[in-house]
């Protein structure tokens, strides 16, 4: 039987990947089908530093030695994308991974990730939608929502396998035989019957002219050779020696370093400088100005470290509000959630009916705080404006969010814009945002002709993010006779990460916060059974800016819900493995996940004195997950973390070394925020502005975590995220186990707990 | 001011008071030592310094003149790479990467006074930050680098003994 993705592919377009003869390098456009200018212009590229060589498509260029080189357009930040899309390709074009050199592309249209516009992944072969088609035209090539696999799983594998073919119909026409006597091997084509053998090097420049006549199928996953199995990352050397390049350590001939000090307060502006001279008389300080909107003042000068001392002595005049504090907006959220709702995402039944006067019900009031990214590379980005032309250097998600970023701070046309993408210290939602772009691009058009490095000190990083935002939750619930959810409500309040977001990087497609998804995501889709329910939310109007912070609505709401869930099941005096695993009965691949995690954690089987578990399970990014954690009380509100049981379906697996180190990652993270993740607010000012104040989970503290992965047969989840949301409630969840205690505010620490 | 790092002579002409790290990233561009946190409290910037990992963020280049200086690209002169770097590939220890040189800084200095070190042990002297969460993979990389490092010594003293 032929693989599921592929068995109806009767009908195909060339778009994607069917090259037009004779174009090589610089200036090819492949793939011209269908008549709309949108559908002309989707699977555009350029081709431009893509290394010497002919290309196969906007995937492949192969040279004469033999060198394939493999465009890989989004960006590496620790999951591993540099080798899984590269893995992909080389698993259809019948290459080792050895063979195989790696670039970053520019932002073109041949390179969008639409499954960040559109819930659905591309297909292989047949035409795309309209929302597809709008990403490619945009063209919107970035690296968020955990979806790099799950776009890129049908085409990048047809861009390999369309490579093959075309190299296979070269070689049939250079021995002038039938192209059925041919195969691809180990970056070879074999004649069946003489048994010769041609490189791909030799063949590339007749097969980059062969026109295909059919798209061919892919492989089944019976015949993977590559893909399903732990592949080293090619990554890591570099990693290992020093060598590798982040954003940071761009260096370019005279470029001098640029550090900003934003605006104190959230939503102030900075008016003037009152010692402006005496500031640009300071050694090494080349130039001190103010942003556009007075968001910041900047120092550029000959070292970073002048430039930050400089930017600290600056005596700014300012405006702003400096009376926002933690205790105001925590105010205005209760009034939200009383009188403001702006959405209703789930309404079943008539929740309010059975609660209102109603009998035994439940009630909770959750919040968790604002979240800083706090990536380990400060945020930073490096812009030389040279006329009418522009180059970029950063550690971005977003290429084309670099491009867009240089074209409105430095007004430079597109098409006179070079991107360089470099690894990134951390992303986890943060570097998808444009602000350090901009405010590169608008200090290197100041200084024509001159590269400049802008850096964010940790202190500014930390002080003025996009941060997850503080979200309050209040519920209520009844449960009928034998513990099942009679009612559910959950009203919350917050700020909309969409329309933050999206108004700072698109302002164009921002939809109003009533109309933001991200809000109620992992609250409002619950697979669990329930008579009647209501999910709302309301806005908080602040000047805060919140971004997608790893695993966005999902960060809180799995806290949120996993832990009233387990108010539920101790109201019912049932276990709270088996009073999920029966509300859940319906959706065989949770009770799948979930009774796998049973089992692996021994759930069933009590721990030894002073040991407890708590269980949590989630669904983000197509992706489900679930937990055990295992503490040990040291002594009173002291606990040390011993063990997370992590099961994950993520469907069909790619790199299953990644998906291991992902659920390790998302796991420490959530813990950081478990723990003791706060930014707070008084005077207008946010309190934490190191990690002194603003702790990580480290070594001492850090449990092992062991993995699971499901033998599923579907279309690839995310797995950048989702092992993040369940983290949380699972540990919360077990420290009631251990002291009857119901955390429903985070961090743990500001309730006195400490960890070891 | 005179520096010697990795084995080369190197003249600079800042302020005293500079701290070490904005030496060696931004006047002499060796940009494998990495900028967290300027307070001491991450330990991206983590070099050897006459063989104790020391976190230069906040250490003035005065304090390290005359010493021998050990960044991440002088770990391994010779193209070959130490125990510890291997075990860090084998182990597939870096996601991002930003705060692994400061790790395996960290982990051959605690190598170098501890061969065996227990998790405890680990717990105690790695206290560098790592956002991506790579904990597990490190203490199991510290490990594998202490067997390795006993390999290598135990064949020295074999060939020696030849």
């Amino acid at each position: 039987m032929a693989d599921n993705n592929t068995s109806k592919t009767k009908k195909w377009t060339r778009r994607a990947f069917i090259a037009t003869g004779g174009l090589v390098g610089v200036g090819l456009i492949v793939g011209i089908g269908g008549n709309v200018y949108l559908s002309k212009n989707a699977y555009k590229y350029s081709g431009k530093g893509f290394g010497d060589g002919n290309s196969l498509n906007a995937w492949v260029r192969i040279a004469p030695d033999n060198t394939i080189t493999v465009a890989v357009p989004r960006a590496e930040m620790g999951q591993g994308v540099y080798t899984s899309i590269p893995m992909m390709i080389a698993e259809e074009l019948e290459v080792s991974m050895d063979d195989i050199k790696i670039y970053a592309p520019q932002p073109e249209p041949a390179y969008a990730n639409a499954l960040l516009l559109v819930p659905e992944p591309k297909k292989e072969y047949s035409s795309l939608t309209f929302m597809q088609k709008v990403a490619h035209f945009l063209p919107l090539v970035a690296t968020g929502g955990s979806t790099a696999i799950s776009d890129g799983y049908n085409y990048m594998r047809a861009a390999g396998a369309t490579a093959r073919e075309m190299l296979i119909e070269a070689a049939a026409a250079k021995w002038g035989v039938d192209k059925s006597k041919c195969y691809a091997e180990n970056a070879h084509i074999i004649n069946k019957d003489s048994k010769e053998k041609l490189t791909y090097g030799e063949l590339a420049e007749a097969a980059s002219k062969v026109k295909l006549a059919k798209m061919p199928l892919l492989k089944e996953k019976k015949d993977w050779k590559i893909l399903g199995k732990p592949v080293a990352r090619l990554d890591i050397p570099e990693k290992v020696t020093g060598k590798a390049e982040f954003g940071l350590d761009v260096r370019q001939k005279d470029m001098l370093y640029a550090v900003i000090r934003h605006a104190t307060y959230h939503g102030g502006t900075i008016t003037g400088i009152n010692n402006q001279a005496d500031i640009e008389a300071k050694r090494g300080v080349k130039k001190v100005l103010i942003l556009p909107k007075g968001i910041g003042a900047v120092v550029v000068a000959d070292n970073t470290w002048r430039a930050k001392n400089a930017a600290l002595a600056l005596d700014l005049e300012e405006t702003g509000d400096a009376t926002l504090s933690s205790a105001k907006i925590d105010a205005q959220a209760e009034e939200v959630i009383a009188n403001k709702i702006i959405a209703t995402p789930l309404q079943k039944g008539n929740a309010a009916k059975v609660l209102d006067g109603g009998e035994g019900i439940i009630e909770a009031k959750y919040d968790v705080p604002y979240l800083a990214h706090a990536c380990m590379e400060p945020i930073n980005c490096t812009v030389l404006v040279d006329g009418d032309k522009a180059d970029v250097w950063c550690g971005h998600q977003g290429s084309s969010i670099m491009l867009d970023g240089v074209n409105a701070g430095a007004g430079i046309a597109k098409e006179n814009i070079t991107v360089h993408t470099k690894y990134l210290g951390g992303g986890f939602g943060r570097r998808a945002e444009v602000d350090m772009v901009l405010n590169a691009a608008h200090v290197a058009k100041e200084m024509n002709g001159t590269p400049i490095q802008l850096v964010y000190t940790r202190e500014e990083a930390m002080r003025h993010e996009m941060y997850r935002p503080a979200v309050k939750s209040h519920f209520r619930a009844k449960l009928d006779g034998s513990g099942g959810i009679e009612a559910w409500e959950n009203k919350m309040a917050l700020q909309s990460v969409g329309y933050s977001s999206v108004m700072r990087i698109k302002p164009e497609f921002a939809e109003p916060p009533e109309k933001d998804g991200s809000s109620s995501e992992g609250a409002a889709n619950l697979p669990y059974e329930m008579k009647n329910a209501l999910v709302a939310f309301g806005q908080l109007e602040l000047p805060i800016q919140v971004g997608n912070w790893r695993s966005v609505g999902s960060s809180q709401n799995a806290f949120f819900t996993e832990s009233f869930m387990d108010e539920c099941a101790h109201a019912a005096g049932q276990d709270p493995y088996k009073y999920r695993r029966n509300l859940l009965k319906n959706h065989p691949r949770f009770v799948a996940v979930l009774d796998k995690v049973a089992e692996m954690s021994k759930w069933n089987t009590p721990l030894g004195e002073n040991r407890f578990r708590g269980i949590a399970i989630h669904e983000s990014f197509r992706s489900i997950v679930a937990q055990v954690v295992e503490i040990t009380k040291v002594e009173d509100k002291k606990f040390s973390i011993d063990k997370y049981y992590n099961v994950i379906d993520c469907g069909r697996v790619i790199n299953p070394d990644t998906v291991e180190a992902q659920m390790q990652s998302g796991i420490m993270y959530g813990l950081t925020a478990a723990l003791y993740g706060e930014i707070t607010f008084d005077e207008g000012e946010v309190e934490q502005y190191n990690f002194p104040q603003y702790e990580i989970v480290r070594m001492n503290v850090a449990p092992q975590v062991e993995v699971h992965i499901m033998d599923t047969d579907t279309h690839p989840g995310g797995v950048g995220e989702p092992a993040t949301p369940p983290a949380a409630p699972a540990l919360a969840n077990a420290i009631f186990a251990a002291t009857g205690d119901r955390v429903r505010a985070l961090p743990l620490q500001k309730h006195g707990y400490s960890f070891v | 001011m005179e520096l010697k790092i990795n084995g080369k002579s190197y003249t600079v002409n800042t302020e005293e008071s500079m701290p070490l790290l904005w030496v060696i990233r931004d006047e002499l561009n060796m940009t494998g030592t990495k900028y967290g946190c300027g307070v001491s409290s991450c330990g991206a910037c983590s070099v050897m310094i006459d063989g104790v990992a020391t976190r230069t963020c906040t250490l003035p280049v005065s304090a390290a003149v005359g010493k021998e200086i050990t960044t991440i690209e002088g770990l391994n002169p010779n193209g070959e790479l130490t125990a510890v770097q291997k075990a860090w590939i084998q182990h597939q220890v870096p996601q991002c990467g930003y705060c692994q040189s400061g790790m395996i800084v960290a982990a051959e200095a605690l190598l170098n006074e501890n061969a065996n070190p227990t998790d405890e042990d680990i717990n105690n002297s790695i206290t560098n930050i790592c956002r991506c969460g790579t904990y597990n993979r490190i203490r199991a990389a510290i490990h594998t680098a202490a067997e390795l490092r006993a390999l290598e010594t135990e064949l020295i003293k074999k060939v020696m003994g030849e």
